[in-house]
């Protein structure tokens, strides 16, 4: 049995894991990356529109803080997210983008003096401040007050991994490609590494390691339609969840992106909209602003996706040979702008569709886009029920998205845990070097586990066919657990993918080899996503209200009095077919920003019982420290002990000189 | 060799042996002697065309080159020299670019292996400049040999002498496709390698050059079509008395039999 | 929408088959019929093919958007990516094979990934600075926004491995760094923030395997997905290396 040691062990090799383990390096780890692609291609680099980060370059963006873009960020949430971690978050991001820009993405820059934008289909003039000439440029995304988000043209993501992942190998980090991680090794209370099988090989060994962080992206592929990457598979999910001892957070919270292409799902940034592209419906009618008068095309997610579907039940879709979809229109935008801030756009649309996006519309249709839930975390990022087993990005439940993330706050919450995660995986290594060493019975043992269930699908003879229960499973969760949803659909769901994942415990290969073999890894990896989908559609069938990007019909208010609190799925038992839920209250008394109205979507919520005394007591300490922001919100709500020291402190900004 | 004594952060480049500069000479010394060459040609096929124009043209350009009209008196050894340096530059090239060759047969079934895949119009470009350069490295040699050798024998009879009776027509021939085609090839490389010619628009530039490359060396081809057509014409018409040189009629006395 | 013929033609896919880990297997070209449908991406084919016809079937597709640059293949001959293209734009037949140069791993899935980070770690594709510690607090350093929008051009290669498939010199000589290794070197030398001068540049590219071995071919400029201005940039450093290896 082969068993690799290391410090600290990162499981996916997008911006999260790679920044993580930059962290732990340069703190005088040793990081080893796994990845079932080399790590440029991870799904990191899809990110298009940008990144957010309160600096106030622009404009447009004038008089933006950590205070506006911490509101946004909960407001977006729908005050599902942990409103320290908001903070924390809010805070590190512009120093992420200023390392970020030292490391050499080529952030695009602000040009001082006048230029034209479209701002609500109407050309408006816009004069840059000579101070801003240079510094990076901020474009507007939905959800947020100011123009916040960072970008790099529309190639964001794909610049962040360029030089996040050059920085990587820079500090001699090594990244096991094709490598995917099958099982998490631990005793039920510490985390001690992953088995891990060679996609290429096939070998299935140790790694064996005293930090293991889980930064495996998104869980998009449980749908049929989605933006995410083929490897999107949620298979970072399922290892937390097969422990039985750590949790996923709100997995019933998915996110759909209101402008996949049609049919193919391909994502069309936010930024198309955020520089100015408005969505029309089959008469050519921009019906945005009849649903959303204030934000019409950006408002939050979750919204204008709802609302696209709501107009399409309406009959007002567009009919096509496969299906019925909306129209984005960017052709206000001219060719200039397109060839040089939406390229990527313009390929995607030049290639996929046969379209021009500089003259002709580009059909859309929301798509199943992020998964807000995750490996659920305390704030720096660790399990509170099994120590030594991290998580950031997409993959965890940090908390900072709640029920909904704002566009753009992916990418930055990637980087920003994995600048804070990194720190502390560094500070539990030091901690910990002293400790008992690891049990190598176990790792033997969850070794020859691994081995063994891979065995069963070669020898055991199941008559199932992998790639049929994974399609129906993604059918089932597109048509059932998507974003209208009700108690009996999703019911139904549960109850179905509870049967696809009885059958999928006879599945049978028809190449039967335990080396390089696709088949196989569908077939492993199928009976995971099952667990997973089951806690997404779970999850939503218990939850009985609306918020943010989980929308019942059939309880459509936001309900803060039974359920502003945070699902908790484990699984118990390797037979069960159920998750088992349960659930950790959000406490309003702590909270910097009650629950109250978003600004945008419906206006109909109940209130949660303690929330008007704490409205009370936040705007009496507003009031005493009227003029002075820092001081108002450490009273309000102290958060800097939760940061690790080298990333305390104030942010300069052009109008907030140092 | 000097280096910046500064430690760039996660870099042992200063630590390193300094790289040789001659990859850089060496490319450098490949492209100038190819565009030396390739400009002498096109010289080169105007002055020996001159027998299009007439007898009396081709002799005077060849007098010229000796010196004639400068010293009132042949002088051939300055064609010698000429040629000599000619051909240095042509085995210098040649050393410089042989390297580029396969050189093994690995190499060799790789590359046209991948050529016949690619189909790709500059890949198979070069691959007529090496098989055009190979061809070069015998033909030309032999040819400046035979100028270096005898360097006075170079005129309107001695050379279509030469062509017809002394058969090098065949070796001419194939000389001349083969140096039109790897000079205009090797032209149109210079500028995409070096970027000349680039523009703003350097997709359109390109598409240009190559234009102004097939129409080159279509006229050149052509120019040496007729210029060895002429010299068969007249070697043939002049073979019964091969050897005889010619003498313009206005050229009292014959310069050649001046000579000591 | 692109309105696409309403023909239902069958393809015909031939594929290079070769799993070079198992002892006793040779490579041989499989055909797999498939009839066509709208829209149709090799993605979607291959996808197909594996799930209904041939489970063994290797390849590798990640963001099946044309931006990650995980299925760069040989289609029809050519280095391309498989995801963004449409298989309407194909005879009845298409030949597909594994992208050479690159350690193969099985039918049309090669080790990219490998070849690029022993590319990155030897010319050292990152940005190198003078001065490590910088306060990420203070307003960052400005830059011109048409030398940013410059490097970003350069900075959007996806590290598919095509030009390096497509170039004859790379398939000749396997130490040769390739295009994709230019380029990342032309983008450091223009980034501001890259301290290294040109000598240090020269030391990464000035040899026989890097720039001076360059035949111009141009293969890597015609197949590059991503339009990168390859002949340009070549043809620059090639300017620039060869200043620097002739001065003094
Ligand atoms: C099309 C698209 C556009 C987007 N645009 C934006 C945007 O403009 N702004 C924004 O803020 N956000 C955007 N997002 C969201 C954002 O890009 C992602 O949430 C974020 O990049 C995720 O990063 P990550 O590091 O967590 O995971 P990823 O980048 O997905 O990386 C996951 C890594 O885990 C590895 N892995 C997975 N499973 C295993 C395993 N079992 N074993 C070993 N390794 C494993 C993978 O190989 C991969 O390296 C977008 C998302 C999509 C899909
Ligand atoms: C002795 C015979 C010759 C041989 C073996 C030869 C071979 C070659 C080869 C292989 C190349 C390609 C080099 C590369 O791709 O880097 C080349 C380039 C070139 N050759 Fe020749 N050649 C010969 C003679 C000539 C002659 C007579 C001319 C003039 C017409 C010429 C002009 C050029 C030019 C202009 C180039 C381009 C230079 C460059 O790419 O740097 N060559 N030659
Ligand atoms: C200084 C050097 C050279 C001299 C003096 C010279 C001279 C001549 C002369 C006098 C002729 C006419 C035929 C003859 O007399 O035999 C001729 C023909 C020719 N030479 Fe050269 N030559 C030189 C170099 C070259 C080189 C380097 C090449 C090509 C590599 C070349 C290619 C040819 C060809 C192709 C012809 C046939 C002309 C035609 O078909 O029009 N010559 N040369
Ligand atoms: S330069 Fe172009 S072809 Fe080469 S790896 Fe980059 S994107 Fe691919
Ligand atoms: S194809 Fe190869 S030879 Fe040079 S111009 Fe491109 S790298
Ligand atoms: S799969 Fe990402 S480029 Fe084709």
């Amino acid at each position: 049995m082969k068993i690799v040691h290391t410090d600290v062990l990162v499981i996916g090799g997008g911006l999260a894991g790679l920044r993580l383990a930059i962290g732990a390096k340069r703190r005088g780890h040793d990081a080893i990356i796994l990845s079932l692609v080399p790590a440029k291609r991870s799904h990191s680099k899809a990110a298009q529109g940008g990144m957010q980060a309160s600096l106030g370059n622009v404009a447009k963006g004038q008089g933006d803080n950590e205070d506006v873009h911490f509101e946004d960020t909960v407001r977006g949430s729908d005050w599902g997210a942990d409103q320290e971690v908001v903070r924390m978050f809010v805070n590190t991001a512009p120093k992420a983008v200023r390392e970020l820009a030292a490391w050499g993405v080529p952030w695009s820059r602000v040009r001082k003096g006048d230029r034209t934008v479209i701002i609500n289909g109407q050309k408006v003039t816009i004069t840059e401040r000579d101070e801003a000439q240079g510094l990076v440029a901020q474009r507007d995304f939905g959800g947020t007050k100011k123009w916040r988000t960072c970008y790099a043209a529309d190639g964001t993501g794909h610049a962040m991994i360029n030089a996040v992942a050059d920085q990587a190998i820079a500090d001699s980090i090594p990244v096991h490609e094709r490598m995917e991680a099958l099982a998490l090794i631990h005793d039920g209370n510490r985390c001690y590494g992953a088995v891990v099988r060679d996609l290429i090989t096939g070998e299935v060994s140790a790694y064996v390691a005293t930090a293991t962080a889980v930064c495996t992206g998104g869980a998009g592929r449980v749908y049929r339609t989605t933006t995410n990457a083929v490897i999107c598979e949620g298979i970072g999910h399922a290892l937390a969840l097969e422990t039985g001892a750590s949790a996923l957070g709100n997995m019933e919270a998915i996110q759909f992106h209101p402008t996949g292409i049609f049919p193919a799902g391909i994502l069309v940034t936010e930024g198309c909209r955020g520089d100015g592209g408005l969505l029309k419906d089959v008469d050519g009618h921009r019906f945005m602003p009849d649903y959303e008068p204030e934000k019409k095309e950006l408002a939050s997610r979750d919204v204008v996706s709802r609302r696209m579907e709501e107009h399409i039940k309406k009959g007002k879709g567009h009919q096509s040979r496969f299906g019925t979809h909306l129209w984005l229109d960017i052709t206000l935008l001219g060719e200039k702008h397109i060839h040089t801030n939406l390229r990527e756009v313009w390929d995607i649309c030049h290639y996929f569709l046969g379209v021009d996006p500089v003259k002709e519309m580009i059909p859309v249709r929301p798509a199943q886009h992020y998964t807000m839930g995750g490996v659920r975390t305390d704030a720096s990022g660790q399990s509170p029920t099994l120590k030594g087993l991290f998580s950031a990005g997409e993959a965890s439940c940090w908390d900072m998205h709640g029920f909904n993330r704002l566009g753009g706050n992916s990418v930055a919450e990637t980087v920003v845990a994995g600048m804070i995660v990194g720190e502390s995986v560094a500070d539990y290594c030091d901690a910990i070097a002293n400790a008992p060493t690891v049990p190598m019975g176990l790792v033997r043992e969850f070794v020859e586990r691994e081995q063994a269930k891979l065995a069963q699908f070669t020898k055991a003879g199941g008559k199932e066919d992998a790639s049929v229960i994974k399609g129906e499973m993604q059918d089932l969760m597109t048509a059932k657990v998507g974003i209208f949803r009700t108690g009996a659909d999703l019911e139904e769901a549960v109850d179905k993918l509870q049967k696809l994942l009885v059958r999928s415990r006879a599945i049978g290969l028809r190449s039967p080899t335990l080396g390089a073999n696709p088949e196989l890894v569908t077939a492993y990896r199928v009976q995971r996503m099952l667990k997973v989908a089951l806690t997404v559609a779970y999850g939503a069938a218990v939850r009985t209200e609306s918020r943010g990007a989980h929308f019942r019909e059939d309880h459509p208010r936001r309900n803060d009095a039974e359920w502003l609190k945070r699902t908790l799925a484990t699984w118990k038992g390797e037979s069960d077919t159920l998750p088992t839920l349960a659930y950790e209250p959000l406490d309003v008394g702590r909270m910097e920003l009650p629950p109250g109205w978003r600004g945008y979507g419906a206006k109909d919520y109940l209130d949660h019982p303690d929330t008007p005394a704490r409205q009370q007591a936040v705007e009496a300490i507003r009031a005493q420290h009227a003029n002075d922001r820092f001081a108002m919100q450490a009273a309000l709500m102290p958060y800097e002990h939760l940061l690790p020291p080298v990333l305390r402190g104030r942010n300069e900004r052009i109008d907030e000189k140092f | 060799m000097s280096s910046n004594q500064e430690t760039i952060a996660g870099v042992g480049l200063a630590d390193r042996p300094r790289k040789s500069r001659w990859p850089a000479r060496m490319d450098l010394a490949q492209s100038t002697t190819g565009l030396v060459l390739a400009l002498f040609m096109w010289g080169h096929m105007f002055f020996v065309s001159t027998i299009l124009i007439s007898k009396d043209a081709m002799w005077a350009v060849t007098k010229m080159f000796e010196g004639y009209f400068f010293f009132g008196k042949a002088f051939p050894g300055i064609v010698s020299v000429v040629v000599a340096t000619i051909l240095a530059i042509l085995v210098l090239h040649a050393f410089l670019a042989m390297r580029k060759f396969p050189a093994n047969y690995r190499q060799y079934r790789e590359f046209v292996a991948h050529k016949n895949l690619m189909h790709h119009g500059d890949t198979t470009l070069w691959w007529w400049q090496v098989l055009t350069g190979f061809a070069l490295f015998f033909l030309a040699t032999v040819h400046l040999y035979q100028m270096l050798m005898h360097p006075g024998a170079i005129g309107p009879y001695q050379s279509a002498d030469r062509v017809w009776t002394g058969s090098w027509w065949p070796l001419y021939l194939v000389l001349l496709f083969a140096v039109e085609l790897h000079g205009g090839i090797g032209l149109y490389r210079l500028c995409v390698k070096w970027g000349w010619l680039e523009g703003k628009d350097p997709a359109a530039s390109r598409a240009r050059l190559k234009t102004a490359k097939w129409v080159l060396t279509a006229f050149f081809l052509a120019l040496g079509l007729l210029t060895l057509g002429a010299y068969l014409k007249i070697g043939y018409e002049h073979r019964a008395r091969a050897g005889e040189v010619y003498t313009p009629a206005w050229v009292q006395p014959n310069p050649m039999e001046k000579a000591p | 929408m692109a309105s696409a013929p309403q023909s239902h033609r069958k393809l015909r896919f031939h594929i290079l088959r070769y799993n070079p880990a198992k002892a006793d297997d040779e490579p041989r070209i499989q055909t797999y019929e498939l009839e066509e449908a709208p829209g149709m991406t090799l993605f979607i084919a291959l996808t197909e093919i594996r799930e209904k016809q041939d489970p063994s079937l290797q390849f590798d597709f990640v963001c099946r958007a044309g931006i990650c640059g995980s299925c760069g293949m040989m289609i029809n001959g050519r280095p391309s990516l498989a995801c963004r293209s449409v298989t309407q734009s194909f005879p009845d037949d298409i030949w597909l094979a594994p992208l050479p140069v690159f350690e193969l791993i099985g039918d049309l899935s090669v080790n990219t990934g490998k070849w690029m980070r022993g590319m990155s770690e030897k010319l050292e594709t990152w940005v190198h600075m003078k001065q490590e510690e910088l306060d990420f607090k203070r307003i960052e350093a400005p830059m011109d926004p048409a030398l940013a929008e410059e490097i970003y051009e350069l900075d959007r290669c996806i590290e598919c491995g095509c030009c390096v498939a497509g170039c004859g010199t790379a398939r000749m000589r396997e130490d040769f760094v390739g295009a994709v290794a230019l380029n990342k070197i032309a983008r450091f030398r223009l980034d501001p923030r890259d301290d290294r001068t040109d000598e240090d540049f020269y030391e990464l590219v000035g040899d026989d395997n890097g720039v001076f071995g360059c035949m111009s071919l141009l293969g890597c400029h015609d197949v590059c997905p991503k339009q990168l201005p390859l002949q340009t940039q070549i043809a620059f450093l090639r300017r620039k290396m060869v200043a620097q290896g002739t001065k003094g």
